[in-house]
């Protein structure tokens, strides 16, 4: 199986906060900022769990900047380089 | 009225009935309830009969708050019985007028109120005391105090909020949403770590919980009170409030060192090690320690229930030897975190607590008791993060300071409490007065600013 693009990637993880994480409403997008929609240290290691049965990719908690969960975009950004580097 | 407030009674909830064992096992071994406390240090302003009014009001309301806690036929799992809730019986606002002048200790009647009783059957679940120095006009200290298991942490936090909204105007008393009330358990099933459908999926995971805790009693933990016992609770606590420079240095190294959304490792840490100081210098050793962590099952994102305890465990066993480097220790609490999380632990625990609705609170003690051999936990602890972020006002008054406290049983006889409030680190350590000797607390201090800090040396 080819390892998702990067847009695929940012479908994969806000679909797994809109449907399985966050309580978030319609307002909720792929720019928006993770901490003010309610991800805590729970909810980020079952991000971190489901975007590895997603994708194979685990991202290590060291990885969990500001930057990094400033949204689903950016957190894509950091799966598809640890993806690339990985391949 | 709400519909939440309507006749019907409301169920408690899995962690609800796990607190209320222990509040049945404080009550026969200690004589004292198992109460938590929010307290608020306010400057000058604060409107005691408008504060009066309005716990009157919401009382009124909201007939949880003064509803007893039955099992309904002495079989089903127990239940806020609300259409017996006493229409008179607002929770009781005690004001003391303080003749001394103010300083940073906690005042002693806070202490009190930890070491009495509250009866559950008799819906005694909340109560207020105000401390008024020279009649309010050089500030006035807060506290509420509850049955643990009426509000969890956030929900304490999110009832001062609301209270506060209701003085400003913004919210109505009668107002509460289901949302903020009782009806949330169709908001945290399906969700994130909530229990699966299903009592067979249940039961597997209820016994995958046991199972693990089972493990614990290969090297079970020992803490520094000793084994269950009956003895009078006695407890007392301070609370070290760290200044904006130290805090800064505190928050920077839990973020570096444990992530910037897991900090509370790093605090977990800390306290595990202060612990340990304290039996190495009294030539024991802990053989192991056991320390739950609550895991939030509040939905992310959504408004914030306010009544009932929404939360998991998430245990963490560590050994002596794991103990003595900092760094090693974090590695090792990071690990088990990461591997209880990915087998399900936090789902398994509210399984299992969801069974334990059932069973008599008494059964439940004893069996926590046999698996960790006499011991209920090395310690209690929690990190809850910023405390009452964006409140700067509560009824009138400036909150100059504010932060969680909680009642130990006399075993394990210690916990440690820690937040933030504006800027500040505040460390609360919470102990049955004959556990820690001066000369022990003082190590227990001094290993703790060291880790906190990252510093050589005490203060």
């Amino acid at each position: 199986m080819a390892a998702p693009s990067r847009v695929e990637l940012v479908r994969i993880i806000f679909d797994i906060l809109r449907t399985q994480l966050l309580s978030v409403g319609s307002e909720f997008t792929e720019q928006s900022s993770l901490v003010d929609a309610g991800l805590d240290s729970l909810a980020v290691t079952q991000l971190l769990l489901a975007i590895e049965e997603a994708t194979g990719v685990w991202v290590d908690e060291s990885l969990l900047t500001p930057e990094n969960l400033a949204s689903a975009e950016s957190l894509a950004a950091c799966v598809y380089e640890l993806q690339r580097r990985a391949s | 009225m709400s519909s939440w407030q309507s006749a019907a009674p409301i169920p408690l909830t899995g962690a609800d009935c796990f607190l209320r064992a222990f509040d049945a096992e404080a009550r026969r071994r200690n004589g004292a309830s198992h109460l938590s406390q929010l307290v608020l240090r306010l400057g000058r302003g604060f409107e005691l009969a408008r504060f009066c009014d309005l716990v009157t009001q919401v009382s009124r309301a909201n007939p949880l708050l003064r509803a007893p806690i039955r099992r309904p036929f002495g079989l089903l799992p127990p239940v806020y019985d609300t259409p017996r809730a006493r229409f008179d019986a607002a929770p009781p606002v005690w004001v003391h007028e303080s003749s001394s002048p103010r300083s940073e200790r906690v005042p002693q009647v806070f202490f009190d109120r930890l070491n009495a009783t509250q009866d559950l059957r008799r819906g005694e679940l909340l109560r207020f005391d105000i401390v008024r120095y020279g009649g309010g006009a050089e500030g006035t200290d807060f506290a509420m105090t509850w049955a643990h298991l009426l509000f969890d942490g956030s929900g304490s936090e999110h009832f001062i909020e609301w209270l506060a909204a209701c003085h400003r105007g913004e919210r109505m008393p009668e107002d509460l949403s289901p949302a903020e009330g009782a009806g949330i358990a169709s908001v945290t099933e399906g969700r994130g770590a909530a229990p699966p459908r299903g009592p067979r999926a249940q039961g597997l995971k209820a016994r995958a919980y046991q199972a693990r805790m089972a493990g614990f009693a290969a090297r079970p933990p020992r803490s520094l009170a000793g084994p269950l016992r009956r003895t009078p609770q006695a407890l007392c606590y301070e609370v070290e409030t760290y200044g904006p420079e130290e805090t800064s240095r505190s928050v920077e190294r839990a973020t570096q060192q444990a992530g910037f959304l897991t900090p509370v490792l790093f605090y977990l840490a800390a306290v595990i090690r202060a612990h340990h100081a304290v039996f190495r210098m009294r030539g024991l050793s802990a053989e192991s320690y056991v320390v739950p962590v609550v895991a939030n099952l509040r939905p992310k994102g959504a408004r914030g229930a306010i009544f009932r305890s929404h939360v998991s465990m998430l245990w963490f066993q560590v050994f002596p030897e794991q103990v003595e480097d900092f760094a090693t220790l974090l590695g090792i609490l990071k690990d088990q975190r990461l591997a209880r999380i990915r087998e399900g632990f936090i789902e398994n625990g509210a399984a299992a607590m969801n069974f334990a609705r059932w069973a008599p609170s008494r059964l439940y003690a004893r069996m926590a008791e046999r698996i960790l051999k006499g011991e209920l936990a090395s310690f209690f602890f929690a990190y809850t993060g910023d405390f009452l972020p964006g409140l700067a006002q509560f009824v009138g008054a400036e909150i100059r300071n504010g932060f969680h406290a909680a009642g130990v049983m006399a075993s394990p006889g210690s916990a440690a409490l820690l937040s933030l409030r504006d800027g500040r680190l505040n460390v609360g350590h919470v102990r049955q007065q004959d556990v820690f000797s001066a000369a022990e607390l003082s190590a227990f201090r001094t290993q703790l600013h060291r880790d906190l800090l990252g510093v050589d040396g005490g203060r």
